[in-house]
């Protein structure tokens, strides 16, 4: 067998830490938040799509949560008008919440990988 | 026939015999087929879609793990399978770029390391009995945002100060800010192989000047991190 010059000083991968539990729980989330592959049946389509329609709606509803907060924070909304801003984003969050609860989506499910450019979210 | 496939990899002829214990997904044992001036690592497999489980990331990570025994291999996506026609067009069209992978990868191996900040970041809260709920609400929502900006930062700052701390021992670097809330940088390197044991000692230091880091370091991998082949691959053939 033709061997490579390059032989590791260890092939065996070690994995080390003083956390581990911190380390399981943390990586644990990021596992959980992998795109799943999508399986062409009627359920799973059916969740896909409502995955990707929520995805922007939370990626809209964060920006306009954004804005209300840069906008309070500049100073240009009456008190009135910032109890009534916070209230209609309450609304708008706990409608999301019960459409994720409908199509058994979890918080971290509803992102986006978009490759080289990172995550939607 | 199709075939699930592990990894590429160069200046390799056949399976040493150390791998032959290594039983590759569902059990199909493992081979080594040369295409052109590439050995591709393959199985056969019976089925459409590779179920993604336990027991399949395992036989994969092993599979390409032993290879790393005898060369640098570039490891394809969990879960690829094609034909062997298909391959062979495909490593044609992509000869290449497939080469200039190899040599960037070439007598490295990836390291990984992942850090948990353990302080709390968090603004803590005002009392809110002056104002209603709407306000309470964006009261919250503004602390929700600073502290993800504070996060950030400090991701930004981490992964300035560890880049540093490995920069003459590193390649190549791969870095992704606050994956999660507490992990705020996980990082891979590609390091010479000659170049392990000073990267890991050089990491036991830089650790002790962080006490308020938490750390995990692994390897030495296959260089998943940057091999970047799957997406390609998988547009093409719609594999699963």
């Amino acid at each position: 067998m033709e061997l490579s010059p390059e032989k590791p000083p260890t092939a065996e991968p070690e994995i080390e830490t003083a956390h581990v539990e911190e380390f399981v729980e943390q990586l644990s989330c990021v596992t959980n938040s992998l795109p799943s592959r999508i399986n062409i049946d009627a359920q799973s389509v059916e969740q896909g799509l409502a995955k990707l329609v929520l995805t922007l709606i939370e990626f809209i509803r964060r920006l306009l949560e954004k804005q209300a907060v840069r906008r309070m924070e500049g100073g240009d909304l009456s008190p009135e008008q910032i109890e009534e801003l916070g209230l209609a984003l309450m609304t708008l969050e706990a409608k999301l919440q019960e459409l994720k609860d409908k199509f058994g989506l979890a918080d971290e499910d509803l992102n986006l990988d978009l490759g080289p450019v990172g995550r939607l979210i | 026939m199709k075939l699930y496939v592990y990894c590429l990899a160069e200046n390799i002829d056949t399976l040493a015999t150390s791998l032959a214990p290594v039983s590759g997904i569902s059990g199909a044992a493992i081979e080594l087929i040369k295409i052109d001036d590439f050995s591709v690592l393959v199985s056969e497999f019976h089925g459409d879609a590779v179920p993604v489980n336990r027991e399949n990331a395992l036989a994969h990570a092993a599979a390409v793990g032993s290879l790393l025994n005898e060369t640098t291999p570039l490891p394809l996506r969990f879960g690829t399978v094609a034909g062997e026609q298909h391959l062979r067009s495909y490593l044609a069209t992509h000869r290449e770029a497939l080469k200039a992978k190899l040599d960037q990868v070439r007598g490295c191996v990836e390291m990984s390391v992942k850090i948990i900040w353990n302080t709390d970041l968090d603004e803590q809260p005002a009392p809110d009995d002056d104002v209603g709920p709407g306000a309470a609400f964006l009261r919250a929502k503004r602390r929700e945002i600073l502290g993800g900006e504070r996060r950030a930062e400090q991701a930004r700052q981490v992964a300035s100060w560890l880049h540093e701390q490995v920069r003459p021992l590193v390649r190549q670097d791969e870095v992704s800010l606050c994956p999660t809330e507490r992990l705020i940088v996980a990082a891979a390197h590609l390091v010479a192989r000659e170049e392990v044991a000073p990267y890991r000692e050089r990491l036991t230091e830089s650790r002790k000047m962080r006490p308020e880091l938490h750390f995990l370091v692994s390897g030495p991998w296959a260089p998943y991190s940057f091999s970047n082949i799957e997406l390609e691959f998988k547009t093409r053939f719609g594999v699963s």
